[in-house]
């Protein structure tokens, strides 16, 4: 607080102070805490239990980077993100555009693209688990094919990416709505009398206006795709074959934290995990000065 | 109407005999997590027995094989236990280590009702840590053949019987893959982690360990131990691809009729006793390996994993006394009988296995009984860190 506040000014600063607390209190619990104690954990042979923790330096890193499936599972995460960022912005981006016009019933179809995103993550994984089955899946049984959707190393990944787009299709157009409302009429009103088609209008007029929106959609997805965790652990068995070829990098850290008990280990991978995305968000955040257009 | 009146008279019987009992407990619930659904009503029908005895409540919380011990660790962790809940080969020398369970060994002297000797011995050993005894028995499992005879009738094939050797299986399995190929029917499935209940007792059938007995090494690896790969290699090319069992699972495989044979332990009993075509299932023992080639089974030829859980008490339970009168309610001859009776588990006692085979009328289920019987047991393999190379070999 600065000295040469009034009585009125540090009541106010006060005031302040009590209202953010909760969340202050929130984050330094529940999120700085966890977050040093996990840079501590990922120094060290961690105990059973939590108890025990010695310090054994670079050791886990070394075994981090030495191991191929770390770095087989950070591909299957960017392979997993390759398919949901971009699907899901553009197909989120084309429906929020037809949605935001005068048609009969929109807001039941705007409820429809959203209703996966109000549904548990487990459940939907469970059901596209079924669908996806070899031999009882609806998708077998309405193509007549016999694919393994979920078994084959070739075919899993894009199966996977599939619910991941499915999933989040709804929140992004929701987005790009509010963000499309935000381009004043006028341009487009404009534009028509100019004589541009509607293809013309869209690329020339939403593209660049909606480009802070689309930016803020592409970061926040990215990273919530390079945390992807639940799809794989829920839709495919431990024995699956594919699962090799899938399993990103927080199922890897699940598995080595919580069912092997190497909280030391799991903690170097979510490290490992944290510094890309620091670099991807970086990297971004370099592009956005050139990419983004603001008015 | 009349088991109103039942309720209310208990109901009267139980205000008045509160006050009666020596015991006085501390706490008015007992919170007791477990993970097989199929084990809660039998189990929740003698804890309410225990209840109406002491006048504390019993709940009951299952929760899945695998969140099971996830949550229980980070209890353990964050000093969160349930009172009372079950324990297992693959973590209970790392919960005994670290004293996160009740020593159990005071109460024990001082109960009549517990004869540690009157156990099997190597459940009561697991549960034993430095000479502290930290869980009771609560059962033991064997494992058998699960067949399902329509299948065998409708491709012509003999029944299994409890003379078979795993050669036996091949071929029967080869028989019916070959012959249901059009309708998808394989003859037998086996997944991966299909270890106690499928792949390790063929290890030691053919007289490997999966870990040795000083629970420090393996013997796989050994001429013998490859001998029985190669025959489980033999039977996996006739059965179900991986890729099936793992999206389905082999017990929706057979229950769906795709699949005409499986192992499956003890505890799995009341899953497949309860299906709609259970008529048409029945148990045999598990094949045996024929290895000094006599044509009949010797010792040490066919073996059957067994494993036995503990019930065990936190060690920050609210009122010890409490608990353990819970656990030896359950693991005592009355409680291990009910169990048995009931159909649960097989008993964590001995002798109350022939009680266990009469719980299904309907279904012979004595395959397991003879498996202990005339065939051999082996403990299902253990180390510290069972979870560890348990999931690098699946």
């Amino acid at each position: 607080m600065g000295k040469n506040l009034s009585p009125k000014e540090r009541t106010e600063a006060k005031w302040g102070l009590l209202f953010v607390a909760p969340t202050m209190i929130g984050l330094l619990v529940l999120n700085f805490y966890p977050i040093f104690n996990t840079v501590y954990q990922s120094f060290c042979k961690t105990g059973d239990f939590g108890r025990g923790n010695t310090f054994v330096g670079f050791a886990n890193y070394q075994k981090v980077f030495a191991a191929a499936e770390t770095w087989q599972s950070l591909w299957n995460t960017i392979k997993y993100a390759l398919i949901e960022v971009p699907f899901g912005v553009i197909i989120a981006l084309l429906l929020a555009v037809l949605l935001n016009k005068k048609v009969a019933g929109r807001s039941v179809y705007r409820t429809i693209f959203f209703l996966p995103m109000v549904c548990a993550p487990a459940a939907v994984a469970m059901v596209w688990k079924w669908l996806y089955n070899t031999q009882f899946g609806l998708l077998n049984n309405v193509f007549h094919t016999s694919v393994a959707w979920i078994s084959d190393p070739k075919v899993a990944w894009i199966s996977i990416g599939v619910i991941g787009v499915w999933s989040i299709i709804g929140y992004n157009m929701v987005l790009f709505i509010g963000g499309l409302q935000e381009i004043p009429g006028d341009y487009y009103e404009a534009a028509s009398i100019d004589g541009a088609s509607g293809i013309r209008q869209f690329f020339n007029i939403t593209v660049p206006l909606l480009s802070p929106t689309t930016f803020f959609i592409v970061q926040t997805r990215i990273i919530g795709a390079l945390t992807v965790f639940d799809l794989m652990f829920m839709v495919m068995d431990k024995t699956n074959v594919a699962l090799k070829n899938v399993q990103s990098i927080v199922y890897l850290f699940y598995q080595y934290a919580f069912t092997n008990g190497n909280k030391g280990y799991g903690a170097t991978l979510v490290m490992l995990l944290l510094a890309f995305i620091m670099i991807v968000t970086f990297i971004l955040q370099q592009a956005e000065k050139r990419i983004v257009y603001h008015n | 109407m009349k088991a109103s009146i039942m309720a209310c008279v208990l109901a009267a019987g139980m205000v008045m005999a509160i006050p009666a009992t020596a015991q006085a407990y501390d706490v008015s619930e007992l919170q007791v997590n477990i993970w097989d659904n199929n084990q809660l009503a039998g189990i929740q029908q003698i804890a309410d027995e225990w209840s109406e005895e002491s006048g504390v409540k019993v709940t009951i919380n299952v929760v899945d094989w695998d969140n099971y011990w996830t949550l229980l660790e980070a209890g353990a962790s964050g000093g969160q236990m349930p009172d009372v809940f079950w324990m297992h080969s693959n973590t209970a020398q790392m919960y005994m280590e670290n004293d996160l369970l009740l020593n159990l060994d005071d109460y024990i002297a001082e109960d009549d009702a517990i004869d540690l000797s009157n156990y099997y011995e190597g459940v009561v050993n697991l549960y034993k840590s430095n000479g502290v005894q930290y869980a009771l028995p609560k059962d033991h499992d064997t494992i058998a053949l699960l067949y399902n005879k329509a299948l065998f009738d409708k491709y012509g094939v003999d029944y299994p019987t409890d003379d078979w050797t795993w050669d036996d299986l091949l071929a029967a399995a080869t028989a019916i893959t070959e012959a249901g190929a059009a309708d998808g029917v394989y003859g037998y499935a086996i997944n991966t982690s299909n270890n106690q209940d499928g792949w390790y007792n063929i290890i030691y059938d053919y007289g490997a360990q999966v870990i040795t007995d000083d629970h420090k090494g393996t013997t796989i690896g050994s001429e013998e131990g490859k001998a029985a790969m190669e025959k489980m290699r033999q039977i996996l090319e006739v059965s179900a691809p991986q890729t099936t069992v793992a999206e389905t699972g082999t017990d929706s495989l057979f229950q769906s009729g795709l699949t005409a044979m499986i192992t499956q332990g003890s505890w799995m009993i009341n899953n497949f006793y309860k299906s709609e075509n259970s008529a048409d299932y029945a148990w045999a023992m598990l094949p045996y390996a024929d290895v000094n080639e006599n044509g009949s089974c010797d010792e040490g030829e066919r073996y059957s994993a067994y494993n036995g859980l503990g019930w065990a008490a936190s060690y920050q339970v609210a009122d010890p006394a409490a608990a353990y009168s819970l656990i030896s309610y359950l693991c005592a001859e009355k409680g291990q009988l009910e169990q048995a009776e009931l159909g649960v588990t097989m008993g964590g006692m001995l002798g109350v296995s022939d009680a266990f085979a009469n719980a299904f009328p309907g279904m012979d289920v004595s395959a397991f009984v003879r498996a202990e019987e005339e065939g051999d047991l082996f403990f299902r393999p253990y180390t510290r860190n069972t979870t560890v190379w348990e999931d690098a070999l699946q």
